[in-house]
């Protein structure tokens, strides 16, 4: 076993290179001042008091938030049934549905979204069909519908893939069990299937939500210029005002409003798995 | 099929070989190299330009794109070399004050003579002593005259878009120096000012405009839409209006008196070319009459060429009865922008703000 724990030893030069370090810099940059020079740091509050002191930021973040649970919502209600539809079938046609789920994301996520763009645009795929039947046309692109529309669509294989996976892994004999014992098909559900599946549906939801709430192409891209998330915010100050510092102290905001959502889910499966365990 | 692909790649090698090889030696003893890296915009060269110096003067042109100043920029700070970079004004100035550019040998490019004569001139670089200007042109309103009446326009410049009949129906760009810059020059301001006061005004005017009339901030697909005729009025490169209003009739252009940005982009070569010799030659071929004529017709934008700027735009030219292919000239209230990145920046923060604000 011994040697085996100088294998890991790579794979910890790596993580401290590659993500201790960008987060630690982050954290420098967050509270520090502009122009600083590499040996000296003037420490500051200034840019988280400068976020939460204008209406402006604190709308944004809101707005962040709902398109991200709205998203993570959506995907649980139609990812739960498509999952237990894939677990459930026929076992010559599993990894062919499997495929399928994971078939779009071997596309890049960029063109994807861009081929989303000329479908909903004015003039577009869905608006030419519906002249064509005699419509009036829609106004879909540059909404909050598209960017919810394009987040689901990209996000929608991780929700599935997780729960498609606590459901393969359940011992079959547990139905068979409660079939036994006389529960109903619907009773098999709720008292079974569902609470074993849901660290599946928990961590279905960290991966929707996390991209979801930080996104910020795909409010670019189908929002429009006018459509700005907290991602947007972000990329500004990196990309165009050039303000580092606020960009991080962003950027951290976002980490703990994460890691605290991340806290109370871990919470809510806890405590569910023991009722289930209970029930 | 291995052995097939294998063959296949053999082949293309040695035509590769053969057809670059008939002038590349004489290429490799005139110029050192006979490669060129070009940087320049997409979208943004006749289709044959490429491909006609490539064989007039037997070298390979290695072409990049990039859409943005600031992305070019960061490539070269990177340390990536190219030979020719074709950069706008307030960029070019940056470059220069940071010692990036290298000086342009005039005896090598006797075609500057060609050189609209405004464009000699610039006070960012005057007597083209780093920059030969590749393209140029002004910032103006594209509107459809079916529904905006032109003494409307006339009357409100600028203001026409914070018109709440046009609510929902005007585009504007998606870049903080273009939107301030309308914001400036409606209220009367320089649209280099770094007066608090003016700064905050013009921020005012965004939020306003933002909040009664719904406009849609876009990019490049200004072009198409206003093509198709979807809204009203539009802010729009000079340029693009052009090939809008070829294509769409109903489609106007009108440039505020209140003044407008005169921009330009520019040929430079950075410090750090590897084929200045080359560069030299790419530039003067560029500014010749008919690769600037072929340019010019391609992609809608005015020439520098004086002669081809004349013939394009006066009668019988490709260009003459299309209002938004020739800019202004020697207005007084039009500016061209310096490069100021305090200002930049600050403008940069505002600009998510009033696009934030629902």
């Amino acid at each position: 076993m011994r040697h085996f724990r100088t294998m890991v030893f790579p794979y910890l030069v790596w993580i401290a290179i590659m993500i201790v370090l960008p987060m630690l810099l982050i954290v420098l940059y967050a509270f520090t001042v502009r122009g600083n020079d590499v040996t000296t740091f003037r420490f500051t509050l200034e840019n988280f008091a400068y976020f939460f002191s204008d209406a402006i930021f604190l709308d944004v973040l809101k707005r962040s938030l709902l398109i991200a649970l709205a998203t993570t919502a959506i995907c649980v209600v139609i990812g739960y049934p498509t999952a237990y539809f894939i677990a459930n079938a026929l076992p010559t046609w599993h990894m062919r549905l499997v495929l399928l789920v994971t078939l779009p994301t071997w596309i890049n996520m960029l063109v994807r979204t861009y081929a989303w763009m000329g479908i909903l645009q004015d003039n577009g795929l869905i608006n030419t069909f519906l002249e064509m039947i005699g419509l009036a046309p829609v106004k879909l692109l540059h909404t909050s519908f598209a960017v919810v529309l394009g987040m689901v669509y990209n996000f929608l294989p991780f929700m599935i893939l997780q729960i498609h996976t606590s459901l393969t892994k359940m011992d079959q004999s547990l139905l068979e069990a409660a079939s036994d014992l006389g529960a109903s098909n619907v009773q098999r559900f709720l008292r079974v299937t569902l609470p074993l599946s849901l660290p599946g549906v928990i961590s279905g939801i960290t991966l929707v939500f996390l991209p979801a709430v930080s996104s910020f192409f795909i409010p670019k891209l189908l929002g429009g210029g006018q459509y700005v998330l907290i991602g947007n915010v972000i990329e500004t100050q990196f990309l165009t005002s050039g303000n580092w510092n606020f960009g991080s102290a962003i950027s951290m905001i976002m980490a703990v409003i994460i890691m605290i959502s991340m806290y109370i889910t871990k919470k809510v499966d806890r405590n569910a798995s023991e009722g289930g365990g209970q029930g | 099929m291995k052995r097939f692909f294998a063959v296949l790649l053999g082949a293309v090698v040695l035509c590769a070989g053969c057809s670059s090889s008939s002038g590349s030696e004489e290429a490799i003893a005139k110029y050192g190299s006979d490669t060129l890296k070009l940087y320049n915009w997409g979208e943004y060269m006749g289709e044959n330009l490429i491909s006609d110096f490539e064989d007039e003067f037997g070298v390979n042109v290695i072409v990049e794109y990039f859409d943005s100043n600031e992305m070019m920029y960061t490539k070269l700070q990177a340390g990536d070399s190219y030979d020719v970079l074709v950069p706008s004004d307030y960029m070019i100035e940056r470059l220069m004050n940071e010692g990036m550019l290298q000086k342009l040998d005039h005896s090598k490019l006797p075609n500057l003579k060609n050189l609209v004569p405004d464009l000699t001139q610039l006070d960012y670089d005057p007597g083209n002593e780093y920059s030969a200007p590749y393209f140029w042109g002004s910032v103006g309103i594209v509107y459809n005259q079916n529904t905006v009446p032109t003494d409307l326009i006339e009357e409100q410049g600028w203001e026409i878009l914070r018109n709440t009949d046009y609510a929902g129906d005007i585009y504007m760009y998606d870049s903080e120096r273009d939107s301030f810059m309308v914001a400036f020059k409606a209220l009367g301001y320089s649209m280099n000012t770094e007066d608090e006061a003016e700064i905050e005004e013009a921020y005012q005017w965004l939020r306003e405009l933002n909040d009664t009339m719904e406009p849609a901030y876009v990019t490049d697909e200004v072009i198409d839409n206003m093509m198709n005729g979807n809204k009203s009025l539009a802010v729009v490169y000079s340029g693009d209006a052009t090939v809008i209003l070829e294509e769409n009739p109903d489609m106007r252009f009108y440039m505020p008196a209140e003044g407008t940005n005169i921009w330009s982009d520019a040929m430079v070569i950075p410090a750090n070319a590897e084929n200045p010799a080359l560069a030299h030659e790419f530039i003067n071929y560029v500014l010749t009459y008919d690769a600037s004529y072929a340019n010019s017709e391609y992609v809608g934008y005015a020439s520098s060429n004086q002669e081809v700027l004349e013939d394009m735009s006066s009668e019988g030219g490709l260009y003459a009865d299309n209002e938004a292919y020739l800019p202004r000239m020697g207005y007084e209230k039009d500016e061209i922008f310096h490069d100021n990145q305090v200002l930049k920046e600050k403008l940069a923060e505002l600009w998510i703000k009033v696009k934030a604000e629902q």
